[in-house]
């Protein structure tokens, strides 16, 4: 195996592994940014020695074995907890596999609790995001920073102040209960359909979409999905993601232009990913919990899934499930969509109704997809002046130059 | 990336323990063929991101004696 082939399979291996790594190595050392700096060091010892003497057996256990004893030689030097060092360095050296045992596959314990640590309130959302494909996803530095466009060194220290953070709030690397689940879930959740929407609706940059994060966002909610299994939202989220991943090659025209979802190609749609998508959603629906907001926007977009034309949506199912997400997670974005469904459902007219109603909501200035939905009612009831100044607005407002193209090309088609 | 695992193998692949893909999160789908000459086969599709995850994800499987091939699937 050449030195190329190498270092690709020692990618490989470190996406595979460096979560399950990191994840054992917190739970015995309590603390996530040392078993992170850990987990590295076994991964530039890879680096060094695998090219030189073959990839092992069980790349995984290797990876496992190195930065456990790594932790036991790091821990050891700090003198103020000599106590604490044996009493882990203890259990770390009973607990170590041989390299030839191979890694567990049954730490689905320690998996969530670093999800739960990664994701913790107690850090900035951008934090999250970064700590979660650092620690989660098995991404580098630099690819992180060029799937958000942001510099290396700003994810960087992103990542050194976040676990900080971690350790300065001092909080536990263990899955939460009874009522700090909930919220402790939702900030999980968050922080995965995050990923997922700036890889689907990229807010900054050319492209629309950057397929990457959007795979890896999907990944982890599958993965959430087998460790939280009795979770709904959870299996609402992943419905939710699987089938708006469905609709990624309809979603752009051949100059990468944005296509709006009801002029899509349906036949480019994943039928692989609907149906997985809809499985999801059953699995939500199975636990008889009350509906939540994911399982109720993976419920409207199953709606647009089983239809096989654009005409055949059921406009009045979605209306109505927007008034339940309305009620259960109200914001002035979910009644600009519930407009957009009123007006597919009853016309232009009772859409703009809602429009003009909400359009005074802090929340939504300088939110383009106010006077984009507003131009676009306008532009049915003929009032194309308005529609067209509407759109201009729009255009203004976005950061998305594909998207910008677009709303200015609705503008010149008012005249 | 896509890819499909096939396994020609005398058990069906339900028994081949490919547990590992789905608590990864990488397994899309899984299933049986109709069973040929050379004994019951099946298949795998995942989503990697390349190639060498694909053969490091299968390597994982404690496969039984049995031949595997493993193809990506072309993007239309």
């Amino acid at each position: 195996m050449g030195a190329t082939s190498v270092h690709r399979t020692i990618d490989a291996v470190w996406r595979m592994e460096s979560a399950k790594v990191i994840a054992a190595l917190a739970r015995y050392t309590r603390d996530v940014g040392l078993a992170e700096e850990m987990a590295q060091d076994a991964l530039v010892a890879a680096l060094e020695q695998w090219p030189v003497e073959g990839v092992p057996k069980n790349p995984g256990a290797w990876l496992m074995t190195t930065a456990k004893r790594r932790s036991i030689d790091q821990i050891r030097r700090r003198e103020n907890f000599n106590r604490k060092v044996e009493e882990i360095g203890r259990d770390i050296q009973e607990a170590t596999p041989d390299a030839s045992e191979g890694v567990e596959d049954e730490i689905g314990d320690d998996l969530l609790s670093l999800i739960f640590t990664a994701c913790h309130p107690v850090l900035r959302t951008e934090a999250r995001v970064a700590l979660t494909l650092k620690m989660l996803g098995g991404l580098k530095t630099e690819e992180i920073a060029r799937a958000f466009l942001v510099s290396e060194s700003t994810v960087a220290q992103r990542i050194v102040r976040a676990k900080k953070a971690l350790a300065d709030a001092g909080v536990g690397f263990a899955v939460p209960e009874g009522p700090d689940l909930a919220p402790r879930l939702a900030s999980v959740l968050e922080v995965l359909y995050l990923i997922f929407n700036e890889g689907y609706s990229a807010t900054q940059g050319d492209d629309w979409m950057r397929p990457e994060l959007c795979a890896e966002a999907l990944r982890l909610g599958r993965v959430l999905a087998e460790l939280a299994p009795k979770e709904a939202e959870v299996h609402g989220l992943v419905a939710l993601m699987e089938i708006q991943a469905s609709r990624a090659k309809a979603r752009t025209g051949p100059g990468g232009e944005p296509v709006l979802l009801l002029e899509q190609d349906r036949g480019k749609w994943d039928w692989l990913l609907i149906g997985r998508g809809l499985r999801a959603l059953e699995r939500a629906e199975a636990l008889n919990q009350p509906p939540g907001p994911y399982y109720v926007q993976a419920a409207l977009a199953a709606c647009h899934a089983r239809a096989r034309k654009a005409e055949d949506t059921d406009w009045q199912r979605i209306a109505a499930l927007y008034q339940v997400l309305a009620q259960i997670s109200p914001s002035p974005v979910v009644e600009l969509n519930r407009a957009v469904a009123l007006s597919m459902a009853f016309g232009p007219a009772a859409g703009l109704a809602l429009v003009d109603e909400i359009s005074g909501a802090k929340a939504l200035q300088g939110y383009h997809l106010l006077p984009s939905v507003r131009g676009d009612f306008l532009a049915k009831l003929g009032r194309t002046e308005e529609a067209k100044a509407e759109f201009e607005k729009a255009a203004a407002l976005t950061r998305n130059e594909r998207e910008k193209a677009l709303l200015l090309g609705r503008a010149a088609a008012c005249g | 990336m896509r890819f499909m695992v096939f396994v020609r193998s005398s058990k069906p692949v339900a028994a081949l323990h490919g547990d590992g893909l789905l608590r990864a999160g990488v397994l899309l789908d899984a299933g049986d063929l109709v069973p040929g000459a050379c004994g019951v086969s099946g298949y795998w599709l995942i989503d990697v991101r390349d190639a060498e995850e694909a053969v490091e994800r299968v390597r994982r499987i404690p496969l039984p004696a049995c031949v595997v091939e493993i193809r990506q699937v072309a993007v239309v």
